[in-house]
């Protein structure tokens, strides 16, 4: 359908709309149009990606002549496919109307490992040995070594991108990372290096977070994004906890034993060049003598990891002298390496702030503030003028440069922490020394200041003002959207006792209790009878997982599930995990039926759909709290509650309550869809827990179904499926439309109605 | 035969003396007078009907053959006992005609059956030994001929049925692991008891154990030997004493395959990954996020899970067989051997994934189906108009089974009890009145009042639930299952070949060719032989079952009268909606017997 919001003509694929998607074009359209930063949050299952993608391509036709380009930030790369799947529907729609003119260029962005297309590289097991592989083959003076010697082996792929130079460009298209590596593949370029190029010219670019927000990633690929770009960070209610890990980093005994090979190695190489090109050693020395942190002018394929620091943290100055000639450089090294040992040999756990770590390295190892500061930098110039291509191998070292730099850069907003062991495993020593960072506002800052619209949507922003306070920006918009119901399609229950009226809960001093887990076990069973395809479970952590599912082997609980439906399981092994959750689905496509057990905050909680016919059911079993005791945790609770005077207790209970909404709001996709979510433990049932649920699960949370016991919840879902089973019209009924058509939205826009759908 | 006849052209014509010959296929009239050119050929299958003089009036006997050109010749006959004799033979001669040419129309389809039909019934009759069995009663004992037989079953003769392959049996969900051993109680010796079903599964969850199968049996253990290790090895990883089953494995060799991680399997699962939905695919995930480089981001904040570390060499979780073990099952039974030797087993598996394989890498169309369902997924259903895709093919083997079912929510309903106090009767009462209604008013439009024949029908579905209770004394158990079996088959092939024989009965009406007219002959003759073999399998059950097996028989012998009532037979010709109902009616009378196929829609289609 086509239709006019104020003077932007917007093109949307589908023949009607959800009142709610209309809503939130138009206050996307009132954000875009002040060019300011805005917060949305619309439950799941009402479309808010296609709305957003619809809007904001169609408002960059309506204004041709300043283009807005649009780069789309997911978590996932999964998740980056769907959307890629929604913006390919959209943009076939929008050239089967427009013709030519409407069409863009989007690309999904990843890495390597994601996008080469290299048998011989791609053997490699994991990133990072793909990264090294492709390296060997790509860099400058690999190449340059080829051209003496027919012996070195290179890239075919990368090879005809570089010969076709300029000329190397992606038509017009929507293209998923499938496409790009069959589009490589097929003209023989490098799909790497190509989606690399031609992210200046894209109108749309989807990637991960890190790649805007982690500075090691976002300083080689978004630096050259316009201003004039709109930025759109989708289910971002986890967006605190990926700033603060990009800005974080640890040091383990074994980071420490790989420094130090790392750096006999680099020793060597010094000493080899020494001998017979002791020009190229010298020729950095006076660069970085007049101020050159890096050659300017890198190839593409000579490009690591950025700074980890913040381009605006950056001294824009020459490295210190006592670190300029490479054998200084490495002593320094040693010495930080040796200082870092002994830290680690601690019995006990300290907590530091940057500024006395950084004044005790300075009065212990004689390392000065400014020389940690360039630590990164220096190292990098160094493995460029050696011509190490094995970067794999030298990770350790790297690791402690970026914790040296990052320590040297920020004294506010970090904190260190020694921990001789993990709380969890007293019995065994893994002594770490983390730098962890507490303020999500400084890795997000840049990005806010760098571009004109910053969107941060998401199912669960609930509450919705505390965002704005934990990223510190001023939104122009900030709204809570509701989800307008053509029927009760979700049935959220809690769930306190068992069919023996004992209570049920995952806290601690109940959770190994063998009434509670025979409980939630039967709970289970009776609900794999009756309720039809899939169901899903959520534990609160992968131990309790563990743990609860060889009880309920032992006591045949699980067989009783396993006459019903077919058991799959998140692991912690993600190939393991993707392929358990393909039979998932397939088990579920073909009727025979499956239950999935997953764990909150795990790797499935973020990011798969489990709607339709793959989800007919969720099942939160406990409360998903994060492990209190932790030091981090509670380090970065003290600074929340200085900063934000945001008080301990609420945050942690915010922050279990919007795992677990994310793990229950995966079931709706559509109000044609429908699912239960049961909400098993006690602790629920108060209302300062459940009153931190977003509004949608609570509109639709009945008092009745607050304080329910298995045989009541039982009952309840074998009404809900009965009801669901009904015929019913789409449209909406008793006068609240929820199925807009063309006419509806032409008529809203001459009587100037817009709530008509509240 | 041949007769001395008078051949006029007319009645006026004072006539001709000649003598007529008949044959089978023609009547040949030659004049005495041999000058005379009268002479005269009449094809017998021209001849279109026949016209006599009554005995006993005072017209000479006349024999009037009207040809289907319109002309008409009239033979005088010397007396009437020779008319009599001519008009038999030429009746015969016609009625063999008729015959003939119906057979020709008949039989002209049949040559052109290709042998992909006949196999195809063959493969029909070979599957279901119920239709075997009527096929032998009724066409070898040319009740009906082969064609009648299969024209009523044009649906499964379908191109459908003939693309559907077998159906695949599915696999137990339950774990292999689930068997528990039987112990004698008094030593320590325990027994495993090994089926072929479960060796199936354990060479199939575990390809390193089938490929050591290959590689020891019977070269350098014994199959006992085999299992028997293997069986140890499970016994040592259920302890979850790795250091033990370390020790053990150090020892032997053959045991350390068991406890060992299996490569085959990891090997398969990278060649799977390649075509795992991409929105699903979260190992790309680990390629893509920066944050997991090594020691960055955050490590000990309480949101990370901790798991104990485990020994590499040996860890084997719960959790990987239970997914292992639902792949399986979803993957079903995916080589066709039945067979005891497990080696034959063992090996046919280990192909039919060597072909998998190789077909993963030559086919595109996987892939292009895995794009396909995503950008179906990408949509939103409710948005759109709705898409019909089409729908697998349901396959139940046997109806009964649904029926039994239904009998169930009948008894819950709280409506079920009042209304099984209707009876079939009742139902044929309002049928008889409708029908009553019908030849007094003529037809009208519709032909059955829809109120009524729903009344009936719906009564007559929940009889097929009450009969059973009623006969039973345990309401689960029906009574025929307390007949004999021997008797409680005949009773079952008796009803359906008595619905076979009725289902061709109704349908030859009306009665328009002689051909159609033996067929019904035919038919009711064996119909009355039906008859015969109930009343003589009555006699034989025993005194107490008796009364229950005669109230079983009593509406199929009814039914073998039906046809000799002059009345159905009249209403029958045109109403056959009415009739099919009653035979529904007949069908539900009994318990336990339900609709093999739907006669209503048959007949409709006739």
């Amino acid at each position: 359908m086509i239709f006019k919001i104020e003077d932007v003509t917007v093109y949307f694929p589908y023949d009607n709309i959800y009142p709610e998607q209309y809503e939130y074009m138009v206050e996307l359209k009132r954000a875009l149009d002040a060019k300011g930063h805005c917060l949305l949050e619309m439950p799941t299952g009402t479309g808010k990606t296609i709305a957003l993608l619809s809007l904001i391509t169609s408002y960059r036709l309506s204004r041709p002549d300043s283009p807005i380009k649009l780069v789309y930030c997911t978590r996932t790369v999964h998740e980056m496919e769907k959307t890629l799947g929604e913006l390919k529907l959209l943009h076939d729609y929008q050239v089967r109307h427009l013709g030519t003119q409407a069409k863009i260029l989007a690309i999904g962005l990843s890495s390597r490992k994601n996008l080469c297309v290299n048998t011989k590289v791609l053997a490699a097991e994991n990133r990072d040995s793909v990264d090294a592989a492709c390296r060997k083959r790509t860099a400058s003076w690999v190449r340059a070594l080829s051209t003496e010697n027919p012996n070195v082996e290179l890239c075919d792929y990368f090879e005809n991108y570089e010969k076709a130079a300029d000329n190397a460009l992606l038509p017009p298209g929507v293209y998923t990372l499938e496409d790009l590596r069959a589009f490589g593949k097929n003209r023989g370029w490098c799909p790497y290096f190509l989606a690399r190029h031609m992210v200046q010219f894209a109108n749309v670019i989807v990637y991960s977070y890190q790649y805007l927000l982690d500075p090691k990633v976002a300083g080689i690929i978004s630096k050259e994004l316009q201003k004039e770009s709109v930025v759109v960070f989708d289910e971002a209610h986890n967006i605190d906890n990926v700033c603060i890990e990009a800005l974080s980093v640890s040091v383990r005994r074994v980071t420490l034993e790989g420094a130090n090979r790392n750096l006999n190695k680099i020793r060597q190489e010094i000493d080899r060049f020494k001998a017979t090109d002791a020009g190229r050693l010298r020729a950095e020395y006076n660069r970085l003598v007049e101020g050159l942190a890096l050659r300017g002018d890198l190839s593409g394929s000579d490009q690591w990891l950025a700074n980890p620091a913040l381009p605006h943290d950056i001294l824009k100055e020459a490295v210190p002298g006592n670190i300029r000639r490479a054998e200084h450089f490495v002593h320094v090294l040693r010495r930080l390496l040796q200082y870092l040992g002994v830290r680690l040999d601690t019995e006990n756990v300290e907590k530091e702030s940057p500024v006395s770590f950084v004044s005790s390295l300075n009065s212990q190892a004689g390392i000065e503030q400014k020389t940690l500061k360039f630590c990164y930098d220096r190292l990098q110039s160094l493995m460029l003028t050696l011509e190490i291509t094995d970067t794999d191998e030298f990770l350790p070292i790297q690791t402690v440069c970026d914790f040296a730099t990052l320590v040297g850069t920020y004294a506010r907003g970090f904190s260190i922490i020694i921990e001789p062991y993990d709380e969890r495993m007293p019995h065994i020593p893994d002594p770490i020394l983390q730098l962890s960072c507490h303020d999500a506002s400084l890795a997000i800052k840049p990005v806010f200041d760098r571009f004109q619209s910053v969107v941060i949507t998401s199912g669960t922003l609930s509450p919705i003002d505390l965002y704005p306070r934990l990223l510190s920006f001023t939104p122009v918009v900030s709204r809570s959207f509701k989800m307008s119901m053509t029927r009760d399609c979700i049935c959220p229950m809690v769930l306190t006792r068992g069919s023996d009226q004992l209570p049920v809960s995952t806290k601690f001093d109940m959770r190994s209790d063998p009434g509670v887990v025979r409980n939630y076990g039967k709970l289970l069973v009776e609900m794999v009878s009756i309720v039809p395809d899939g169901v899903v479970c959520f534990f609160v952590s992968y131990s309790y997982m563990d743990g609860i599912i060889a009880t309920w082997n032992e006591t045949g609980i699980l067989k009783e599930i396993m006459q019903q439906k077919l058991v799959f399981i998140e692991t912690q092994d993600v190939v393991e995990t993707t392929l358990a959750l393909d039979n998932y689905r397939r088990a579920c496509d073909c009727g025979r039926g499956a239950v999935f057990f997953s764990v909150a905050r795990g790797k499935v909680a973020e990011g798969i759909d489990f709607d339709r016919h793959y989800g007919r059911l969720v099942v939160m079993y406990g409360v998903p709290f994060q492990y209190t005791l932790s030091k981090i945790l509670r380090a970065r609770l003290e600074y929340l509650h200085d900063t934000f005077q945001i008080k301990e207790g609420d945050f942690l209970t915010f922050d279990a309550l919007r795992q677990a909404a994310q793990c229950v709001g995966r079931v709706i996709r559509s109000k044609a869809d429908y699912g239960m979510m049961i909400f098993a433990d006690k602790r629920y049932s108060r209302h300062d827990k459940r009153s931190k649920l977003p509004g949608w699960i609570l509109s639709h949370l009945r008092d009745a179904h607050l304080n329910l016991s298995t045989d009541m919840a039982i009952h309840i879902a074998r009404e809900f499926l009965r009801k669901m089973a009904q015929p019913y019209d789409k449209a909406g009924t008793m006068g609240r439309k929820t199925l807009l058509t063309q006419e509806d939205l032409e008529k809203m826009a001459e009587t100037g109605v817009q709530d008509m759908a509240y | 035969m041949e007769k001395r006849v008078k051949y006029k052209s007319s009645v006026k014509d004072p006539g001709t003396f000649g003598s007529l010959e008949l044959s089978e296929v023609m009547l040949l009239f030659v004049p005495n007078d041999p000058k005379s050119d009268l002479k005269l050929k009449v094809q017998t299958h021209n001849i279109k009907s026949q016209k006599y003089t009554k005995q006993g009036s005072n017209k000479p006997p006349w024999l009037n053959l009207t040809n289907k050109q319109g002309r008409s010749h009239i033979f005088e006959f010397e007396n009437y006992p020779d008319m009599h004799a001519c008009r038999d033979s030429i009746t015969k001669a016609l009625a063999k005609c008729d015959e003939e040419s119906n057979k020709s129309v008949v039989s002209t389809p049949a040559e052109k059956l290709s042998m992909a039909e006949f196999e195809l019934r063959f493969k029909l009759l070979r599957e279901n030994s119920e239709l075997q069995k009527l096929h032998k009663q009724f066409v070898e004992s040319k009740v009906l001929t082969e064609d009648e037989f299969w024209s009523t079953r044009k649906k499964l003769l379908g191109k459908d049925s003939i693309r559907k392959s077998k159906q695949q049996m599915g696999l137990k969900s339950m774990m292999v692991s689930g068997i528990k051993p039987s112990s004698d109680g008094r030593t320590n010796r325990v027994t495993f008891n090994l089926t072929s079903e479960i060796i199936f599964q354990i060479f199939a969850e575990k390809p390193a154990v089938r490929q050591a199968f290959i590689d020891y049996v019977p070269k350098k253990m014994t199959e006992k030997d085999f299992w028997t290790k293997y069986f140890r090895a499970e016994y040592l990883y259920s302890t979850k004493n790795t250091a033990v089953a370390a020790a053990e494995a150090a020892e032997d060799e053959e045991l350390a395959v068991f406890l060992k991680p299996d490569e085959i399997l990891a090997r398969e699962a990278r060649q799977k990954m390649r075509r795992v939905d991409p929105t699903l695919d979260m190992d790309a995930d680990q390629g893509d996020d920066y944050t997991h480089l090594m020691d960055h981001g955050i490590q000990r904040d309480g949101t990370n899970d901790v798991v104990e570390p485990q020994n590499d060499q040996h860890r084997r979780s719960l959790l990987q067989d239970l997914n292992r073990h639902a792949a399986v099952v979803l993957e079903g039974r995916c080589i066709d051997v039945e067979s005891e030797d497990t080696r034959i087993v063992a090996e046919a598996l280990t192909r039919a994934k060597q072909v998998s394989k190789a077909d993963d890498e030559i086919t595109k169309d996987a892939n292009q189906e895995r794009l396909e369902r995503m950008s179906r997924a990408a949509e939103m259903e409710d948005l759109q108009a709705p898409q019909n895709f089409p729908l697998a093919p349901l396959s139940i083997k046997d109806p009964r089974d649904y029926f039994e079912s239904q009998q169930g929510n009948v008894l819950s309903e709280p409506r079920g009890a009042r209304a099984s106090k209707r009876n079939v009767y009742e139902a044929y009462g309002l049928l008889k009145e409708s029908i009553l209604e019908i030849r007094m008013t003529g037809l009208s439009d519709p032909l059955i009042k829809p109120e009524v024949s729903f009344e009936v029908f719906s009564s007559l579905t929940r009889t097929i639930s009450t009969a059973k209770n009623i006969i039973g004394k345990n309401p689960r158990e029906s009574f025929l299952d307390r007949l004999p079996k021997s008797t409680k088959d005949e009773v079952i092939h008796h009803w359906t070949s008595i619905q076979e024989l009725l289902r061709h009965f109704w349908s030859s009406y009306p009665i328009t060719t002689t051909y159609l007219n033996t067929k019904v002959g035919k038919l009711k003759d064996a119909m009355s032989n039906t008859y015969s073999l109930l009343d003589a399998m009555k006699q034989s059950v025993q005194s107490d079952l008796r009364h229950q097996v005669s109230l079983l028989v009593r509406p199929m012998q009814q039914v073998s009268f039906l046809p000799t009532q002059q009345e159905f037979y009249y209403i029958m010709s045109r109403l056959s909606l009415i009739f099919s109902t009653c035979i529904v009616s007949i069908q539900f009378n009994q318990p336990n017997q339900t609709l093999r196929s739907n006669p209503v829609n048959e007949l409709k289609s006739e």
